[in-house]
């Protein structure tokens, strides 16, 4: 029951995600963040299979590593997020398939637009304006259908986010122990809030 | 020809490997690199070879390859072949990551590129990689400088200050003799130019310096700076000419 | 039982020096002429085709130039089977890229890699060298225009202008001279040309003799990589005067 939420602003990308970890019905720790930076530009938010998550992401954010350190200059976010569907639908035809679903959040700075991509552990990614993933999905695309907009600011970006979370705090069954809220824009990731 | 160079990784009546001992001979036809240490930071020099008026000097790859973010590396040799080792030696910095989600330390990865050229001379069918390497950074969590030295043989070691390639016994004497622990930034940097120096007649525009500091990336020193470094460098050695002249001089009156 | 084979590996001279890779390029020497030129608006590539007959298929069987992919073009000089094997890497090897990150593989990252297998030939066991040199001639968004220039060691570099094959010394000589650094895709293809008229064996060129393909970029900005049709080509040796007049023809 992890929360993972991207809306994109006129000039960034808001990435809200849950602090718990769950197994189960027990809630493991309370501090669990579901992102990772894979490239100076480009945060991978996951949800999915515990252990696959985590292992998937980390394998993405080393090559992509890897492949900033072989060319000297970043990837686009456009090309990761290919880079990432490209993986999944080559792990969906293995063995044993990463169950992992994914949203990347960029910046791509040749355009300098943000851009959000949605991805499920069937390699199907669309780009999508704002996007979450699971139950999370349920609760909050009726609300950011209403109160969306391309030239949201970044207040008025984090408002529809609050809004969000708080639908979500409601609605949902278990306690997701508040989230992680990450922009992504020109600079760079960070983090913007952190609730309990 | 003696046979015993001819086959590979085989071994000479008297002992000696051939193949490796003429892969060092590639080093030293390549062009020069130093590395010096300072007290917190760690800086590599290299000779680069005159652009020609046709060359575009925006794509020509440099001899300083940048492995992750806290380690680079300079080598003397055959260009293809070092590509080809920074190309493993990078894949190792990630997957280390990936797997003991830590950097690399200096040393670990320094072993695992000694290493790899240690198995090209013991291997069928190749021959060894003909380059020397210098690998300077910083351990994670650590502010302590480090400078090592691989070669076509495998061998590898730490050092204060070392040069390797063309003319390196000439750099090597110098640094031996002008070394002087825990130097600033200013006195390593110029010890790396001065070093250099010594067998780069041509000056700043075929020099490249690279920086290294804890915690930080790596910096490419602007030639405009490496220039004002050359000039204080030479304005110095004649001063000290003048005065050796003047006290000959005197001397001999 | 290996060990004869192992034998004709490329190993080092007691010099430090690879005689097969120096062979390779010994090759290469005696290879038609490819030529490269920069300019501020595109690239010209020009070549000297060493076969010809009047029976030959001009337009289907290309021999010095290739296109690599939307973005790069490349000529060759050396052993042409060679080079048929690295070109249809390299072809590959973008398409793969482009499959993997929906985005062009940058022009010195493709160089790289095929320098990369060239330098395998160099070091492992029982291969020889491929014997040829590249021209690529390609737009990234990087760099925008780029030339490079690789040969059978695996080394490469960046050029402004840069020829291979017979004669470049001379070649590389009248570059130097007459090259001027903003100089327009139309005064390159001229340069080209008449560097290459200078340095082949014939006096006169014709499409039979000169291979030319230019990348640039079209009017809604759009980047081309143009192989130059033999009827083309005569039209440009015509209009740059390097065409061989019609009398001339029967003489010979």
């Amino acid at each position: 029951m992890d929360v993972i939420l991207g809306i994109t602003t006129e000039k960034e990308v808001i990435v809200i995600t849950s602090r718990a970890a769950v197994r189960g019905v027990s809630i493991l720790k309370t501090d669990d963040d579901k992102t990772r930076v894979v490239a100076p530009h480009t945060l991978l938010a996951y949800t999915g299979e515990a252990g696959d998550t985590v292992q998937f992401a980390e394998y993405i954010q080393a090559n992509i590593q890897l492949h900033e350190m072989r060319n000297t200059t970043e990837l686009s976010p456009p090309a990761i997020t290919s880079f990432i569907r490209t993986q999944l639908a080559t792990s969906l035809r293995s063995r044993k398939p990463y169950n992992v679903n994914v949203l990347v959040a960029g910046f791509d700075t040749a355009t300098d637009k943000p851009e959000l991509n949605w991805i499920d552990y069937l390699a199907s990614r669309v780009k999508v304006p704002y996007a979450a993933h699971g139950y999370a999905a349920y609760y909050t695309l009726s609300l950011l259908d209403r109160w969306h907009r391309t030239d949201l600011t970044l207040a008025e970006g984090l408002e529809v986010a609050d809004m969000c979370i708080a639908e979500l705090k409601k609605r949902l069954p278990i306690d997701f122990k508040g989230v992680e809220i990450k922009v992504v824009d020109k600079d760079g990731v960070r983090t913007e809030k952190v609730t309990e | 020809m003696s046979g015993y160079d001819r086959a590979l990784s085989v071994f000479s009546p008297d002992g000696h490997v051939f193949q490796v001992e003429y892969a060092l001979e590639a080093v030293k036809r390549g062009t020069c690199a130093v590395g010096v240490r300072g007290a917190d930071i760690v800086v590599l020099g290299c000779e680069k070879r005159t652009a020609m008026k046709l060359q575009d000097t925006r794509i020509t790859p440099s001899k300083i390859a940048v492995i992750d973010h806290h380690v680079c590396l300079a080598f003397a040799g055959l260009n293809a072949d070092a590509r080809v080792l920074v190309d493993k030696a990078r894949v190792e910095a990630q997957s280390h990551r990936l797997t003991v989600e830590d950097p690399v330390t200096i040393e670990y990865l320094t072993k695992h590129i000694a290493g790899i050229q240690q198995k090209y001379t013991q291997s069928g069918g190749v021959r060894p990689f003909g380059i020397s390497t210098l690998i300077i950074g910083f351990d994670p969590y650590d502010k302590t400088p480090r400078l090592y030295q691989t070669e076509p043989s495998g061998i590898y070691s730490a050092w204060k200050a070392n040069a390797i390639g063309r003319s390196s016994k000439t750099v090597r004497e110098f640094l031996e003799k002008n070394y002087e622990e825990d130097m600033n930034r200013e006195a390593t940097i110029r010890l790396t130019i001065k070093s250099l120096l010594e067998v780069v007649q041509t000056g700043a525009k075929n020099i490249e310096i690279a920086i290294m500091a804890s915690g930080k990336r790596i910096e490419m020193l602007p030639v405009d700076s490496i220039e004002q470094y050359v000039r204080d460098i030479e304005a110095e050695k004649e001063a000290e000419a003048a005065k050796k002249k003047s006290r000959a001089q005197t001397s001999s009156n | 039982m290996s060990r004869r084979y192992d034998s004709r590996t490329t190993i080092f001279s007691p010099e430090g020096r690879l005689y097969q890779v120096e062979y390779a390029l010994e090759a290469i020497s005696h290879a038609g002429t490819s030529i490269g030129i920069l300019a501020k608006d595109g690239i010209v590539l020009a070549a000297e085709r060493k076969v010809t007959s009047k029976l030959l298929e001009q337009d289907t069987s290309a021999e010095k130039l290739y296109t690599i992919n939307g973005n790069m073009i490349c000529a060759v000089a050396g052993l042409n089977s060679d080079a048929s094997i690295l070109v249809n890497y390299a072809r590959v090897y973008s398409q793969d890229y482009l499959k993997l990150y929906n985005e062009d593989i940058s022009c010195e990252q493709l160089v790289r890699r095929v320098c990369d297998l060239k330098q395998g030939y160099t070091q492992h066991g029982g291969l020889r060298p491929f014997g040829v040199s590249f021209i690529y001639a390609g737009w990234d968004p990087l760099y925008g225009f780029q030339l490079y220039q690789s040969n059978p060691s695996g080394n490469y570099g960046g050029w402004k202008a840069t020829s291979v094959g017979a004669n470049n010394a001379t070649a590389q000589t009248l570059l130097k001279q007459d090259y001027k650094d903003d100089c327009t895709l139309q005064e390159a293809g001229e340069l080209a040309m008449k560097v290459l008229s200078k340095t082949m064996d014939a006096t006169t060129l014709t499409s039979e003799k000169v291979e030319f393909a230019t990348v640039g970029k079209d009017k809604e900005g759009k980047v081309y990589c143009h192989l130059w049709k033999p009827a083309e080509i005569d039209l440009l040796l015509k209009k740059f005067g390097l065409a061989k007049k019609v009398e001339d023809e029967d003489d010979e």
